[in-house]
């Protein structure tokens, strides 16, 4: 067993998957039993990790289990299980077979556990193209729609551009140290010479495309517009997390090779593309993908801090986003099982009708925007406190004007909730897997704003 | 103390779970939520201890260790005024919004958090804790203004989120600034005012002009004032009150709080242009004041000319006269809070009735509403500076101190031109209200103030003639904590 606890979870949501697969042909038209099944597979493969994936083990010289990893795969199981929550009663999904959807979905989910536990460049990339795949067919996922399939067309195409970079760094890497082990990289000290830090921005470029960094962030509002709801809310959270979780993994032990001025520099023009993007938009996942580029920024501010500081900032934001923005997806879905449509003025007089959905969706809005005392304030405090206490005085400035600007235009759907006549007529149902989702989230939006110090003391633990 | 927050929001929740369509079990409620607040505060006044300058009643809770950040209350004679403001105009203010028809409910909900946010604001003695409360109160302002505001709700209601979200950023970085650069690390507000030695120079002016950012924006001081003209007269009466009576309050005790003892060297540095900017809110914020044709607006922008004042006392603070210019500045705090809170539900009531607030449209009604009329009177005089009632106390202590300072008498005697300015917009106001000759179109149609509106106004113009012929009691309140204010200046 010792062998194996470390991936424990990846092992689970492999068997889950096929099980779906060789399932679904056995039995047809149980999309509801698969989904179930995922779930219960992302809960099982989260209390794996929970208890065997922090003991340091290295599995096959490829894959370390560390408490960075263990946390990373928890939370993003977190984030997936409440994925597949939202895909219960999607109302476009009706009507179509959701067995491969589900497989491809856990599928996807191995390739984020492995991007977060990968201590060789090889299988970091195998999982990028895992996640990538997987991603890409359940974006295109409702193949009656033009819009669904144009976006995984796009994403697609900048994911193999991506990858290509990704590719040729290592192939840079490969000739630089004769191996694939991201150890090689920690060994080095201090000798930041030309190939080496050409290596390391390809390798980053196609990390930053998961992240959706500027300027690898094109892709993000088609993609998440064409997208089933459920898919954008998966994309907007968890390859990112991922994706800084093997940012993490390979940079965090080197702030002294001079990248931190260019990430410092692409965090703010992350924020500041990802805001000034989502002021104009009238479609609700247009709106929330500019948004997420834009968060990605507070959190690369805090990886560009470096330091035990930065990165653990960086980690509590990513955690905090994870859980408010699926929350406002949540919401998203509700209103659109509801309305049928994702533009702004379905949103009209929503709160006259179904106040408490619209009280909870104002949570998450404030939550992304970062007033206290809720979660996203608490990553916001803790990046821009990084940033200040290394001296990054113009960057925390630039994020703190950048939060301004969001709070236009995250107001802006509170706007249409509470201050338009209603279009509705009766309130919007929900489900109680959505409810289920929502008080997930809000529950954790709330209580890790009024009590974070837990999780700062365990994310500071990291990078002692 | 943290009861006296819990109060109002422990309502809140409560009303938010009532069913809808029980409209008057959640008014009732939330003047019993409100009601209890205001005594329990009254109950803190009266036990308060005048002698000491020191926090009274300190509730201190470890919150985030990692930041070394407590939760920490407390109040003394700076804060505790204003406390019982807030609870007083929260509960009056309930009691003057029985007339909100719509969505009430979420009203008294919104109303309630905001109450308990401001309290928090006054209470919060940890910085962080502070900033939290801080940005508690912006959003259901947001709604209020937004939901139940005038024409032009929606674009008052955003552009005073951003606005003041604006300032407190600046905050938000002064204050992790302030974090790192003291030793040990802290945001106990206490603590950073005995290291305020510590701060050079550079840092502090730094420091000073962010906060001042947050602050100023709220008072409002010119030029960072064009969001409230807008806010107050889109504002349903009720929320109009406490945005000139307890939000604007918080700008002006920020800086008295936080920026004058944490960063003393920097406020010394400051003070010709802080004396410079009053005398343009007074002056400036009069004349506006002066050609409004809405009642509402007007006295918005007597708001910008009387927080003038209130700044005016504050740069008092190296000044011979300095703890007459602290206390009046203090005083003035509370005096505008009552004058204007009631100045704002008289517009309201006029409003009610005429559903216009034009100067003109009016005309006799004197004559006709003699208690409206009278009551109007006398918080315009008392607004004006009347003697005897309450605002002249404290413009007279804003003046007699900031005089005190020798460089800068120049502007105070200026600024003087302020209070003839405002005597002339009130008294046009109320010459073309309640004087000349009737305006036909009202016949039979505008009754004179009913029980409940008087109920909320009766209690403020009460106050007014207290405060106006005895201002000891409040004084003698504040006093201890004032001389140790001045202290720090090096003043006696």
């Amino acid at each position: 067993m010792p062998m194996v606890s470390g991936i424990l979870p990846e092992i689970i949501l492999a068997f889950a998957g096929l099980a779906v697969l060789v399932g679904d042909s056995l039995w047809p038209g149980r999309d509801r039993l698969w989904l179930s099944l995922a779930a219960a597979s992302a809960i099982a493969a989260g209390f794996c990790a929970l208890f065997f994936g922090a003991d340091g083990a290295v599995v096959l010289g490829m894959v370390i289990a560390d408490p960075l990893s263990a946390f990373l795969k928890i939370i993003l199981l977190g984030g997936v299980f409440i994925v597949i929550l939202l895909s219960f009663n999607y109302s476009e999904f009706r009507g179509i077979s959701l067995s491969t959807y589900t497989a491809t979905l856990l599928f996807s989910t191995i390739g984020l556990l492995l991007l977060v536990s990968a201590t060789d460049l090889v299988l970091l990339l195998i999982a990028i193209e895992l996640l990538g795949v997987g991603s890409f067919v359940i974006t295109g996922y409702l193949s009656k729609q033009m819009r669904s399939s144009e976006a995984a067309v796009k994403f697609f195409l900048f994911g193999a551009l991506s990858t290509a970079l990704f590719v040729l760094g290592l192939s840079y890497y490969y000739g630089i140290f004769g191996n694939t082990a991201i150890a090689s990289l920690l060994l080095t000290r201090g000798e930041a010479n030309f190939p080496l830090l050409l290596t390391l921005v390809l390798l980053l470029a196609g990390l930053g495309f998961k992240l959706a960094m500027a300027p690898f962030h094109m892709w993000v509002p088609d993609a998440y517009e064409g997208a089933p709801t459920p898919v954008t809310a998966f994309l907007s959270v968890a390859p990112k997390a991922a994706a800084l979780g093997a940012l993490l993994r390979l940079f965090s032990h080197h702030p002294e090779l001079g990248l931190q001025p260019l990430i410092a520099f692409l965090a703010a023009l992350t924020m500041t593309i990802g805001n000034v993007g989502a002021v104009l938009q009238k479609n609700i996942k247009r709106l929330l993908g500019y948004s997420s580029i834009a968060q990605m920024g507070y959190v690369l501010v805090g990886f560009a801090t470096a330091g035990p500081r930065g990165f653990s900032s960086a980690l509590i934001y990513v955690t905090a986003y994870l859980f408010m923005n699926l929350g406002a997806f949540a919401c998203v879905v509700a209103v659109s099982n509801a309305t049928g449509s994702d533009e702004l003025s379905a949103y009209d007089g929503i709160s006259v009708k179904s106040l408490p959905l619209s009280l909870v969706f104002v949570v998450f809005l404030l939550s992304l925007t970062g007033v206290p005392p809720l979660f996203g304030f608490i990553g916001k405090f803790s990046v821009f406190a990084a940033a200040l206490s290394s001296g990054w005085l113009w960057l925390a400035a630039a994020g703190c004007l950048n939060s301004v600007i969001s709070l236009y235009y995250y107001f802006r759907i509170a706007h249409h909730m509470y201050f338009q006549a209603p279009v509705i007529q009766r309130s919007v149902a929900l489900s109680p897997s959505l409810v289920g989702s929502l008080a997930l989230c809000l529950l954790i939006t709330v209580g890790f704003g009024l009590a974070p110090d837990s999780l700062m003391a365990l994310t500071q633990s990291f990078f002692r | 103390l943290s009861l006296l927050i819990s109060l109002p929001l422990i309502g809140a929740v409560v009303i938010l779970a009532l069913p809808r369509g029980k409209v008057s079990l959640q008014r009732t409620l939330a003047v019993f939520s409100s009601g209890l607040a205001f005594a329990l505060s009254v109950w803190l006044g009266l036990r308060f201890d005048r002698t000491t300058a020191a926090l009274q009643w300190v509730e201190r809770l470890p919150w985030i260790p990692q930041f070394n950040i407590h939760y920490q209350l407390g109040v003394d004679g700076l804060s505790g005024p204003l406390v019982l403001l807030t609870t007083l105009l929260s509960l009056l203010s309930i009691i003057a919004s029985f007339n909100i028809e719509t969505r009430v409910k979420e009203y008294f909900f919104w109303f309630l958090m905001l109450e308990a946010g401001m309290l928090g604001v006054f209470l919060a003695t940890d910085f962080f804790l502070f900033y939290v409360f801080w940005e508690i109160t912006l959003v259901p302002m947001y709604f209020l203004i937004g939901i139940w505001g005038g024409p032009q709700k929606e674009y008052a209601a955003i552009k005073f989120f951003l606005y003041t979200l604006f300032g407190s950023v600046g905050m938000l970085l002064a204050m992790i600034a302030l974090y790192f650069t003291s030793n040990p690390h802290t945001f106990d507000m206490m603590e950073l005012i005995r290291q305020s030695g510590r701060f050079s120079a550079l840092f502090q002016g730094i420091v000073f002009l962010a906060l001042f950012l947050a602050f100023a924006i709220k008072v409002p001081v010119f030029p960072f004032h064009t969001w409230l003209p807008l806010a107050h007269t889109e504002a349903p009466t009720a929320v109009s009150v406490i945005l000139a009576g307890v939000l604007l309050k918080m700008g002006a005790y920020g800086i008295l709080r936080i920026s004058t003892p944490m960063l003393p060297v920097a406020t010394k540095a400051f003070l010709p242009i802080l004396v410079v900017l009053a005398f343009i809110n007074i002056v400036y914020g009069a004349a506006c004041a002066l050609v409004q044709k809405d009642i509402k607006k007007m006295v918005a922008y007597s708001s910008v000319n009387h927080m003038g004042y209130c700044l005016l006392g504050m740069t008092a603070v190296i000044g011979a006269n300095a703890s007459a210019g602290l206390s009046g500045a203090i005083l003035q705090m509370v005096t505008h809070g009552i004058v204007t809170g009631s100045l704002f539900l008289l517009v309201g009531v006029i409003y009610d009735r005429a559903h216009t607030r034009d100067i003109d449209a009016f005309g006799g009604l004197g004559a006709r509403v003699p208690i409206l009329a009278g009551i109007m009177t006398v918080q315009a005089m008392a607004s004006l500076g009347l003697p005897g009632l309450a605002g002249f106390i404290s413009e007279f202590l804003c003046f007699l101190g900031a005089y005190g300072v020798a460089a800068q008498r120049i502007w105070v005697m200026l600024s003087v031109l302020g209070v003839l300015l405002t005597a002339a917009f009130f008294l046009k106001m109320l010459k073309s209200v309640f004087l000349g000759e009737f305006n036909k179109r009202w016949e039979n149609r505008f009754p004179d103030m009913t029980a409940r509106e008087l109920v909320s106004v009766l209690p403020l113009v009460a106050l007014t003639f207290w405060l106006g012929v005895a201002p000891g009691a409040a004084l003698r309140m504040m006093n201890a904590t004032v001389t140790n204010l001045v202290r720090i200046f090096g003043g006696s």
